[in-house]
Protein backbone atom coordinates (compact mmCIF):
# COMPACT_ATOMS: atom_id res chain seq x y z
CA UNK A 1 0.00 0.00 0.00
CA UNK A 2 0.51 3.57 -0.61
CA UNK A 3 3.23 4.67 2.38
CA UNK A 4 1.94 8.53 1.38
CA UNK A 5 -1.43 7.43 2.67
CA UNK A 6 -0.36 6.06 6.03
CA UNK A 7 2.00 9.00 6.21
CA UNK A 8 -0.95 11.92 5.61
CA UNK A 9 -3.00 9.86 7.66
CA UNK A 10 -0.85 10.12 11.01
CA UNK A 11 -0.09 14.16 9.79
CA UNK A 12 -4.27 14.23 9.79
CA UNK A 13 -3.91 12.63 13.68
CA UNK A 14 -1.21 14.84 14.84
CA UNK A 15 -3.17 18.10 13.40
CA UNK A 16 -6.52 16.72 15.90
CA UNK A 17 -4.30 16.52 18.74
CA UNK A 18 -2.71 20.66 17.56
CA UNK A 19 -6.50 21.06 18.09
CA UNK A 20 -7.31 19.31 21.41
CA UNK A 21 -4.15 22.23 22.78
CA UNK A 22 -5.30 25.04 20.82
CA UNK A 23 -8.73 24.73 22.49
CA UNK A 24 -7.65 23.91 25.80
CA UNK A 25 -5.56 27.49 25.55
CA UNK A 26 -8.32 29.21 24.71
CA UNK A 27 -10.61 27.85 27.29
CA UNK A 28 -8.09 28.89 29.71
CA UNK A 29 -7.73 31.99 28.46
CA UNK A 30 -9.35 33.89 31.83
CA UNK A 31 -7.23 31.01 34.11
CA UNK A 32 -5.17 33.05 36.03
CA UNK A 33 -1.50 32.17 36.68
CA UNK A 34 -1.97 29.84 33.71
CA UNK A 35 0.58 28.86 31.35
CA UNK A 36 0.14 28.58 27.65
CA UNK A 37 0.33 25.28 25.68
CA UNK A 38 2.87 25.10 22.43
CA UNK A 39 2.86 22.48 20.00
CA UNK A 40 6.23 20.49 19.12
CA UNK A 41 6.25 18.78 15.71
CA UNK A 42 8.78 15.80 15.29
CA UNK A 43 9.37 13.46 12.22
CA UNK A 44 9.70 10.01 12.85
CA UNK A 45 11.10 7.30 10.59
CA UNK A 46 8.78 4.47 10.52
CA UNK A 47 10.90 2.32 9.15
CA UNK A 48 13.36 3.05 12.01
CA UNK A 49 15.59 -0.15 12.83
CA UNK A 50 15.96 -1.28 8.33
CA UNK A 51 19.07 0.49 7.85
CA UNK A 52 18.78 -0.92 4.12
CA UNK A 53 16.45 1.74 3.40
CA UNK A 54 16.84 4.04 0.05
CA UNK A 55 17.07 7.70 0.81
CA UNK A 56 14.09 7.77 -1.37
CA UNK A 57 12.52 5.11 0.87
CA UNK A 58 13.73 7.11 3.97
CA UNK A 59 12.10 10.17 2.66
CA UNK A 60 8.52 8.95 2.10
CA UNK A 61 8.32 7.32 5.71
CA UNK A 62 9.34 9.98 7.51
CA UNK A 63 5.98 10.95 9.16
CA UNK A 64 4.90 13.97 11.23
CA UNK A 65 3.92 13.64 14.34
CA UNK A 66 3.03 15.84 17.41
CA UNK A 67 6.02 14.68 19.89
CA UNK A 68 5.42 17.33 22.21
CA UNK A 69 3.95 20.14 24.08
CA UNK A 70 6.03 22.80 26.07
CA UNK A 71 5.18 25.62 28.27
CA UNK A 72 4.85 29.24 26.88
CA UNK A 73 7.05 30.61 30.24
CA UNK A 74 6.75 34.80 29.05
CA UNK A 75 4.39 36.99 31.28
CA UNK A 76 1.18 37.33 31.29
CA UNK A 77 -0.48 40.93 32.03
CA UNK A 78 -0.65 41.90 35.59
CA UNK A 79 -4.20 42.92 36.40
CA UNK A 80 -4.86 44.87 39.01
CA UNK A 81 -7.46 43.68 41.65
CA UNK A 82 -7.28 45.74 45.03
CA UNK A 83 -7.70 42.67 47.39
CA UNK A 84 -4.69 42.32 49.77
CA UNK A 85 -4.38 38.53 49.46
CA UNK A 86 -3.34 38.59 45.77
CA UNK A 87 -0.07 38.44 44.63
CA UNK A 88 1.64 38.76 41.30
CA UNK A 89 5.26 37.61 40.38
CA UNK A 90 6.98 39.83 38.04
CA UNK A 91 10.09 37.55 36.51
CA UNK A 92 10.39 33.58 36.53
CA UNK A 93 9.61 33.05 39.77
CA UNK A 94 6.96 30.78 40.85
CA UNK A 95 5.46 30.54 44.91
CA UNK A 96 5.43 27.23 46.61
CA UNK A 97 2.61 25.10 47.70
CA UNK A 98 2.31 22.27 50.20
CA UNK A 99 -0.15 20.23 48.69
CA UNK A 100 -1.36 16.42 49.32
CA UNK A 101 0.77 14.99 46.46
CA UNK A 102 3.77 16.75 47.71
CA UNK A 103 5.17 20.67 46.50
CA UNK A 104 3.46 22.09 43.79
CA UNK A 105 4.37 25.19 42.40
CA UNK A 106 1.83 28.18 40.87
CA UNK A 107 1.78 31.26 39.39
CA UNK A 108 -1.85 31.95 40.94
CA UNK A 109 -1.22 34.27 43.82
CA UNK A 110 -4.58 34.51 44.70
CA UNK A 111 -4.32 33.38 48.25
CA UNK A 112 -6.99 33.75 51.09
CA UNK A 113 -5.98 33.26 54.77
CA UNK A 114 -7.78 28.89 56.22
CA UNK A 115 -9.67 29.08 58.99
CA UNK A 116 -7.18 28.06 61.20
CA UNK A 117 -5.41 31.46 60.07
CA UNK A 118 -2.94 29.86 57.42
CA UNK A 119 -1.96 31.51 54.25
CA UNK A 120 -3.57 29.34 51.55
CA UNK A 121 -4.34 28.90 47.80
CA UNK A 122 -7.80 28.94 46.52
CA UNK A 123 -7.98 25.30 46.75
CA UNK A 124 -7.16 25.40 50.14
CA UNK A 125 -3.47 24.24 49.93
CA UNK A 126 -1.00 26.01 52.25
CA UNK A 127 1.47 28.06 50.79
CA UNK A 128 5.34 27.91 51.72
CA UNK A 129 7.41 30.83 53.45
CA UNK A 130 10.63 30.45 53.86
CA UNK A 131 10.45 28.63 57.05
CA UNK A 132 7.10 26.61 56.22
CA UNK A 133 3.11 27.08 56.13
CA UNK A 134 2.49 31.38 56.82
CA UNK A 135 0.30 31.90 59.88
CA UNK A 136 -1.35 34.87 59.58
CA UNK A 137 -2.64 36.75 62.81
CA UNK A 138 -5.77 38.96 61.98
CA UNK A 139 -5.35 42.37 60.95
CA UNK A 140 -3.76 44.50 57.90
CA UNK A 141 -1.64 42.18 55.87
CA UNK A 142 0.69 44.48 53.80
CA UNK A 143 3.29 41.96 51.03
CA UNK A 144 6.52 43.86 50.50
CA UNK A 145 8.14 43.40 46.87
CA UNK A 146 10.52 40.61 48.17
CA UNK A 147 7.83 38.77 49.31
CA UNK A 148 7.88 39.60 53.04
CA UNK A 149 4.70 39.80 55.02
CA UNK A 150 3.14 41.48 57.33
CA UNK A 151 0.13 41.13 59.35
CA UNK A 152 -0.95 44.79 61.69
CA UNK A 153 3.00 45.76 61.10
CA UNK A 154 4.29 42.75 62.17
CA UNK A 155 6.24 40.57 60.11
CA UNK A 156 4.92 37.33 59.82
CA UNK A 157 6.91 35.36 57.45
CA UNK A 158 8.43 35.94 53.80
CA UNK A 159 7.02 33.78 50.66
CA UNK A 160 9.17 30.93 49.35
CA UNK A 161 9.68 32.21 45.57
CA UNK A 162 11.64 29.87 43.42
CA UNK A 163 12.93 29.44 39.72
CA UNK A 164 13.93 26.64 37.84
CA UNK A 165 17.18 25.55 36.24
CA UNK A 166 17.34 26.85 32.48
CA UNK A 167 15.41 23.79 30.19
CA UNK A 168 13.78 22.57 33.29
CA UNK A 169 10.19 20.61 31.60
CA UNK A 170 7.09 21.69 34.28
CA UNK A 171 4.61 19.25 34.43
CA UNK A 172 0.76 20.45 34.10
CA UNK A 173 -1.12 19.26 37.41
CA UNK A 174 -4.08 21.56 36.74
CA UNK A 175 -5.39 23.59 39.20
CA UNK A 176 -2.94 25.58 37.79
CA UNK A 177 -0.36 23.86 39.70
CA UNK A 178 3.09 22.58 37.89
CA UNK A 179 5.32 20.54 39.03
CA UNK A 180 9.13 20.08 38.39
CA UNK A 181 12.08 17.79 39.70
CA UNK A 182 13.31 18.57 43.35
CA UNK A 183 16.60 19.23 41.76
CA UNK A 184 15.92 22.01 39.14
CA UNK A 185 14.79 23.76 41.97
CA UNK A 186 16.72 27.08 42.50
CA UNK A 187 16.10 30.43 45.23
CA UNK A 188 14.63 32.97 42.85
CA UNK A 189 16.97 35.68 42.39
CA UNK A 190 15.43 37.56 39.56
CA UNK A 191 11.22 37.75 40.85
CA UNK A 192 9.95 40.34 42.57
CA UNK A 193 5.93 40.22 43.91
CA UNK A 194 3.52 42.52 43.65
CA UNK A 195 0.49 43.07 45.94
CA UNK A 196 -3.18 43.78 45.28
CA UNK A 197 -2.43 42.26 41.45
CA UNK A 198 -2.79 38.80 39.91
CA UNK A 199 -1.03 37.29 36.42
CA UNK A 200 -3.63 36.83 33.97
CA UNK A 201 -3.37 33.99 31.32
CA UNK A 202 -0.41 34.71 29.21
CA UNK A 203 -2.56 32.76 26.55
CA UNK A 204 -2.33 34.85 23.38
CA UNK A 205 -5.64 34.70 21.64
CA UNK A 206 -4.54 36.24 18.46
CA UNK A 207 -1.73 33.43 17.53
CA UNK A 208 -3.77 31.07 19.35
CA UNK A 209 -6.65 32.17 16.60
CA UNK A 210 -4.12 31.67 13.64
CA UNK A 211 -2.64 28.57 14.69
CA UNK A 212 -6.66 27.50 14.87
CA UNK A 213 -7.13 28.60 11.65
CA UNK A 214 -3.35 26.71 10.59
CA UNK A 215 -4.43 23.60 11.88
CA UNK A 216 -7.78 23.53 10.23
CA UNK A 217 -6.89 24.49 7.04
CA UNK A 218 -3.68 22.05 7.14
CA UNK A 219 -5.80 19.29 7.94
CA UNK A 220 -8.04 19.95 4.99
CA UNK A 221 -4.67 19.84 2.86
CA UNK A 222 -4.12 16.11 4.11
CA UNK A 223 -7.97 15.42 3.54
CA UNK A 224 -7.47 16.62 -0.09
CA UNK A 225 -4.53 14.52 -0.56
CA UNK A 226 -5.97 11.56 1.05
CA UNK A 227 -8.89 11.94 -1.35
CA UNK A 228 -6.40 11.78 -4.19
CA UNK A 229 -5.19 8.49 -3.08
CA UNK A 230 -7.87 7.31 -2.49
CA UNK A 231 -9.93 8.37 -5.29
CA UNK A 232 -7.52 9.23 -7.95
CA UNK A 233 -4.58 6.62 -7.59
CA UNK A 234 -6.29 3.75 -6.46
CA UNK A 235 -9.41 3.67 -8.32
CA UNK A 236 -7.28 3.79 -11.52
CA UNK A 237 -5.55 1.32 -10.24
CA UNK A 238 -8.93 -0.75 -9.41
CA UNK A 239 -11.01 0.48 -11.63
CA UNK A 240 -9.70 2.03 -14.80
CA UNK A 241 -6.64 -0.25 -15.70
CA UNK A 242 -8.49 -3.36 -15.79
CA UNK A 243 -10.51 -2.12 -18.90
CA UNK A 244 -7.49 -1.59 -20.61
CA UNK A 245 -7.67 -3.47 -23.62
CA UNK B 1 -13.03 11.80 19.15
CA UNK B 2 -11.39 15.10 19.21
CA UNK B 3 -10.96 16.40 23.10
CA UNK B 4 -11.62 20.02 21.70
CA UNK B 5 -15.21 19.79 21.52
CA UNK B 6 -15.66 18.87 25.12
CA UNK B 7 -12.06 21.50 26.28
CA UNK B 8 -14.08 24.62 24.31
CA UNK B 9 -17.86 23.53 25.76
CA UNK B 10 -15.55 24.02 29.04
CA UNK B 11 -14.69 27.31 28.28
CA UNK B 12 -18.08 28.32 27.26
CA UNK B 13 -19.82 27.25 30.20
CA UNK B 14 -16.82 28.74 32.42
CA UNK B 15 -17.47 31.76 30.24
CA UNK B 16 -21.22 31.74 30.95
CA UNK B 17 -20.56 31.36 34.89
CA UNK B 18 -18.75 34.31 34.52
CA UNK B 19 -21.19 36.61 32.69
CA UNK B 20 -23.82 35.28 35.20
CA UNK B 21 -21.22 37.04 37.84
CA UNK B 22 -20.97 39.95 36.28
CA UNK B 23 -24.34 40.35 36.03
CA UNK B 24 -25.10 40.02 39.77
CA UNK B 25 -22.14 42.80 40.28
CA UNK B 26 -23.52 45.75 38.43
CA UNK B 27 -27.48 44.24 39.13
CA UNK B 28 -26.02 45.34 42.79
CA UNK B 29 -24.11 48.42 41.45
CA UNK B 30 -26.07 50.56 43.73
CA UNK B 31 -26.82 48.07 47.22
CA UNK B 32 -25.25 49.48 50.18
CA UNK B 33 -22.50 47.53 51.66
CA UNK B 34 -22.71 44.75 48.86
CA UNK B 35 -19.30 43.52 48.13
CA UNK B 36 -18.54 42.00 44.24
CA UNK B 37 -17.40 38.71 43.37
CA UNK B 38 -14.88 37.85 41.57
CA UNK B 39 -15.37 33.99 39.42
CA UNK B 40 -11.55 32.41 39.49
CA UNK B 41 -11.05 29.24 37.28
CA UNK B 42 -8.86 26.58 36.96
CA UNK B 43 -7.10 24.50 34.41
CA UNK B 44 -8.49 20.90 34.50
CA UNK B 45 -6.22 17.72 34.88
CA UNK B 46 -4.18 16.52 31.69
CA UNK B 47 -3.59 13.64 29.59
CA UNK B 48 0.04 12.79 29.55
CA UNK B 49 0.47 10.83 26.65
CA UNK B 50 4.46 11.56 27.35
CA UNK B 51 5.44 12.56 30.59
CA UNK B 52 7.89 14.86 30.73
CA UNK B 53 11.11 13.74 31.77
CA UNK B 54 10.22 10.25 30.93
CA UNK B 55 13.15 8.44 29.72
CA UNK B 56 13.40 8.06 25.78
CA UNK B 57 16.59 5.76 26.20
CA UNK B 58 18.37 4.37 29.28
CA UNK B 59 20.93 6.95 28.63
CA UNK B 60 18.26 10.21 27.31
CA UNK B 61 15.10 11.89 28.60
CA UNK B 62 12.58 13.35 25.85
CA UNK B 63 13.12 16.99 25.81
CA UNK B 64 9.27 17.75 26.25
CA UNK B 65 6.30 15.52 27.47
CA UNK B 66 2.85 15.16 25.67
CA UNK B 67 0.41 17.07 27.65
CA UNK B 68 -3.08 17.44 26.36
CA UNK B 69 -5.23 19.78 28.36
CA UNK B 70 -9.02 19.08 28.37
CA UNK B 71 -9.84 22.44 29.73
CA UNK B 72 -11.15 24.85 32.63
CA UNK B 73 -13.31 24.70 35.24
CA UNK B 74 -14.83 27.69 37.47
CA UNK B 75 -12.95 27.34 40.77
CA UNK B 76 -14.72 29.33 43.16
CA UNK B 77 -16.38 32.91 43.48
CA UNK B 78 -14.26 35.21 45.66
CA UNK B 79 -15.65 38.02 47.72
CA UNK B 80 -13.68 41.42 47.02
CA UNK B 81 -12.73 42.75 49.73
CA UNK B 82 -12.06 46.37 49.01
CA UNK B 83 -13.54 48.88 50.34
CA UNK B 84 -16.56 50.61 49.23
CA UNK B 85 -16.95 54.72 48.86
CA UNK B 86 -18.32 56.47 51.76
CA UNK B 87 -21.18 58.93 50.77
CA UNK B 88 -23.20 61.42 53.16
CA UNK B 89 -26.02 60.65 53.64
CA UNK B 90 -27.01 62.83 57.17
CA UNK B 91 -28.70 60.51 58.73
CA UNK B 92 -27.83 59.83 62.24
CA UNK B 93 -28.89 56.13 62.25
CA UNK B 94 -26.24 55.43 59.31
CA UNK B 95 -23.18 53.79 60.17
CA UNK B 96 -20.23 53.21 57.58
CA UNK B 97 -17.29 50.78 58.47
CA UNK B 98 -14.06 51.94 57.01
CA UNK B 99 -12.38 48.88 57.56
CA UNK B 100 -12.51 45.26 57.52
CA UNK B 101 -15.53 44.38 60.63
CA UNK B 102 -18.81 43.59 60.00
CA UNK B 103 -22.07 44.57 61.97
CA UNK B 104 -23.21 41.73 63.99
CA UNK B 105 -27.69 40.86 63.21
CA UNK B 106 -30.01 38.57 64.82
CA UNK B 107 -31.77 37.25 62.14
CA UNK B 108 -35.47 35.59 62.68
CA UNK B 109 -34.56 32.01 63.30
CA UNK B 110 -32.15 33.01 66.21
CA UNK B 111 -29.00 33.16 64.30
CA UNK B 112 -26.23 35.82 64.24
CA UNK B 113 -25.96 37.04 60.26
CA UNK B 114 -22.98 39.93 59.95
CA UNK B 115 -23.47 42.68 57.19
CA UNK B 116 -21.48 46.01 55.93
CA UNK B 117 -24.89 48.04 55.06
CA UNK B 118 -25.10 50.37 57.98
CA UNK B 119 -28.27 51.43 57.57
CA UNK B 120 -30.36 50.97 60.63
CA UNK B 121 -34.11 52.24 62.03
CA UNK B 122 -35.59 52.00 65.77
CA UNK B 123 -38.48 49.64 65.57
CA UNK B 124 -41.78 50.36 67.33
CA UNK B 125 -39.33 49.95 71.15
CA UNK B 126 -36.62 52.16 69.99
CA UNK B 127 -34.14 48.97 69.08
CA UNK B 128 -31.93 49.70 66.20
CA UNK B 129 -32.71 46.83 63.19
CA UNK B 130 -31.89 46.90 59.34
CA UNK B 131 -34.42 47.36 57.06
CA UNK B 132 -35.60 44.00 57.49
CA UNK B 133 -36.43 44.49 61.29
CA UNK B 134 -33.48 42.41 61.94
CA UNK B 135 -32.02 43.58 65.39
CA UNK B 136 -28.14 45.10 65.60
CA UNK B 137 -26.52 42.79 68.38
CA UNK B 138 -25.59 43.73 71.05
CA UNK B 139 -29.26 45.61 71.32
CA UNK B 140 -28.84 48.97 71.37
CA UNK B 141 -32.19 51.20 72.38
CA UNK B 142 -32.85 54.34 71.41
CA UNK B 143 -35.39 56.22 73.85
CA UNK B 144 -37.97 57.39 71.72
CA UNK B 145 -38.05 60.94 73.33
CA UNK B 146 -34.56 61.13 72.26
CA UNK B 147 -33.44 64.72 70.22
CA UNK B 148 -29.75 64.02 69.21
CA UNK B 149 -28.27 60.70 68.87
CA UNK B 150 -24.44 60.42 68.63
CA UNK B 151 -22.30 57.56 67.59
CA UNK B 152 -18.78 57.95 68.28
CA UNK B 153 -15.92 56.09 65.54
CA UNK B 154 -15.32 53.59 68.15
CA UNK B 155 -19.25 52.63 68.34
CA UNK B 156 -20.34 54.30 71.36
CA UNK B 157 -23.88 55.40 71.25
CA UNK B 158 -25.02 58.61 72.90
CA UNK B 159 -28.17 60.39 73.57
CA UNK B 160 -29.63 63.50 74.67
CA UNK B 161 -32.91 63.69 76.36
CA UNK B 162 -35.30 66.56 76.28
CA UNK B 163 -34.19 68.70 79.41
CA UNK B 164 -30.87 67.42 79.65
CA UNK B 165 -27.69 69.06 78.76
CA UNK B 166 -25.31 66.20 79.19
CA UNK B 167 -25.44 63.67 76.39
CA UNK B 168 -25.97 60.12 78.11
CA UNK B 169 -24.70 56.75 76.52
CA UNK B 170 -26.70 53.97 75.75
CA UNK B 171 -24.47 51.34 74.41
CA UNK B 172 -21.70 50.41 72.14
CA UNK B 173 -22.19 48.65 69.13
CA UNK B 174 -19.58 46.11 68.28
CA UNK B 175 -17.94 44.71 64.96
CA UNK B 176 -16.99 41.34 64.55
CA UNK B 177 -14.31 40.38 61.66
CA UNK B 178 -13.16 36.78 59.69
CA UNK B 179 -9.73 35.56 59.50
CA UNK B 180 -11.30 34.69 55.83
CA UNK B 181 -14.11 36.86 55.06
CA UNK B 182 -13.58 35.72 51.58
CA UNK B 183 -14.77 32.36 52.73
CA UNK B 184 -18.13 34.11 54.10
CA UNK B 185 -21.50 32.59 52.90
CA UNK B 186 -23.90 35.32 51.31
CA UNK B 187 -27.74 34.45 51.83
CA UNK B 188 -29.02 37.67 50.37
CA UNK B 189 -30.09 41.14 51.71
CA UNK B 190 -26.30 42.10 52.41
CA UNK B 191 -26.19 39.04 55.11
CA UNK B 192 -23.08 36.74 55.22
CA UNK B 193 -22.80 33.97 57.59
CA UNK B 194 -19.72 32.12 58.74
CA UNK B 195 -18.74 28.88 57.70
CA UNK B 196 -15.36 26.46 58.55
CA UNK B 197 -13.36 28.80 55.73
CA UNK B 198 -14.11 31.77 56.94
CA UNK B 199 -13.40 30.99 60.54
CA UNK B 200 -15.38 32.06 63.73
CA UNK B 201 -15.89 35.68 64.26
CA UNK B 202 -13.62 37.56 66.31
CA UNK B 203 -15.48 40.08 68.02
CA UNK B 204 -14.22 43.48 69.42
CA UNK B 205 -14.95 47.23 69.81
CA UNK B 206 -14.60 49.60 66.85
CA UNK B 207 -11.33 51.51 66.24
CA UNK B 208 -8.69 49.64 68.04
CA UNK B 209 -5.83 47.71 66.21
CA UNK B 210 -7.17 44.43 65.47
CA UNK B 211 -8.02 46.07 62.08
CA UNK B 212 -12.21 45.86 62.84
CA UNK B 213 -12.18 49.74 61.47
CA UNK B 214 -13.93 52.67 62.72
CA UNK B 215 -17.66 53.89 62.73
CA UNK B 216 -18.63 56.92 60.66
CA UNK B 217 -21.84 58.47 61.59
CA UNK B 218 -24.01 59.65 58.88
CA UNK B 219 -22.53 57.71 56.27
CA UNK B 220 -23.07 54.98 54.11
CA UNK B 221 -20.96 52.49 52.78
CA UNK B 222 -21.62 52.23 48.63
CA UNK B 223 -20.92 48.62 46.99
CA UNK B 224 -17.95 48.20 45.80
CA UNK B 225 -18.34 47.22 42.44
CA UNK B 226 -16.51 49.11 39.83
CA UNK B 227 -18.68 49.39 37.14
CA UNK B 228 -15.63 50.22 34.26
CA UNK B 229 -13.82 46.89 35.36
CA UNK B 230 -17.23 45.10 35.18
CA UNK B 231 -17.83 45.90 31.99
CA UNK B 232 -14.06 45.18 30.74
CA UNK B 233 -14.80 42.19 32.51
CA UNK B 234 -17.87 41.34 30.31
CA UNK B 235 -16.15 42.14 27.23
CA UNK B 236 -13.26 39.88 28.12
CA UNK B 237 -15.89 37.06 28.61
CA UNK B 238 -18.15 37.86 25.80
CA UNK B 239 -14.75 37.39 23.38
CA UNK B 240 -13.63 34.59 24.99
CA UNK B 241 -17.38 32.74 24.59
CA UNK B 242 -16.75 33.45 21.04
CA UNK B 243 -13.69 32.26 20.50
CA UNK B 244 -14.07 29.05 22.55
CA UNK B 245 -17.25 28.46 20.02
CA UNK B 246 -15.29 28.75 17.22
CA UNK B 247 -13.03 26.17 18.01
CA UNK B 248 -15.88 23.74 18.28
CA UNK B 249 -17.02 25.45 14.38
CA UNK B 250 -13.31 24.41 13.39
CA UNK B 251 -13.13 20.82 15.28
CA UNK B 252 -16.89 20.12 13.89
CA UNK B 253 -15.46 21.25 10.08
CA UNK B 254 -12.55 18.93 10.65
CA UNK B 255 -14.97 15.95 11.55
CA UNK B 256 -16.78 16.82 8.44
CA UNK B 257 -13.71 16.41 6.32
CA UNK B 258 -12.64 13.29 7.89
CA UNK B 259 -16.31 11.79 7.38
CA UNK B 260 -16.19 13.17 3.51
CA UNK B 261 -12.65 10.82 2.99
CA UNK B 262 -15.06 7.84 3.34
CA UNK B 263 -16.61 8.98 0.13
Amino acid sequence: MDSGYYSLATALNSRTQELDTIANNLANASTVGYRAQENVFGSILATAGNTNGSALSQAVNTYGILSGTTLDLSQGALQKTGNNLDVAIEGSGYFVVQTANGPMYTRNGSFQISAHGQLVTSAGDAVMGEDGAIAMPPGVVSISSDGTLSSGGAVVGKLHIVEFAPNTQLTSMGGSYYSAPAASVQKATQSTVQQGMLESSNVNSITSMVDLVTAQRTAEMMQRALNMFNSEIDKTATQDLPKVG
Amino acid sequence: MFHALDTAASGMTAQQINLDNIANNLANSSTAGFQSRRVQFSDLLYQNDIMPGAAATQQTTVASGLQIGLGTRPGNTEIVQTQGDLSSTGNPLDFAIQGSGFFQILLPNGQVGYTRSGSFQPDAQGNLVTANGDQLQPAITIPTSATNITVGSDGTVSVTLPGQTQAQQVGVIQLAMFANPGGLNSIGNNIYLPTTASGDPVVGTAGGSQGLGTIQQGMLEQSNVNVVDEFVNMILAQRSYESNSRVIKAADEMLQQLNQLAQ
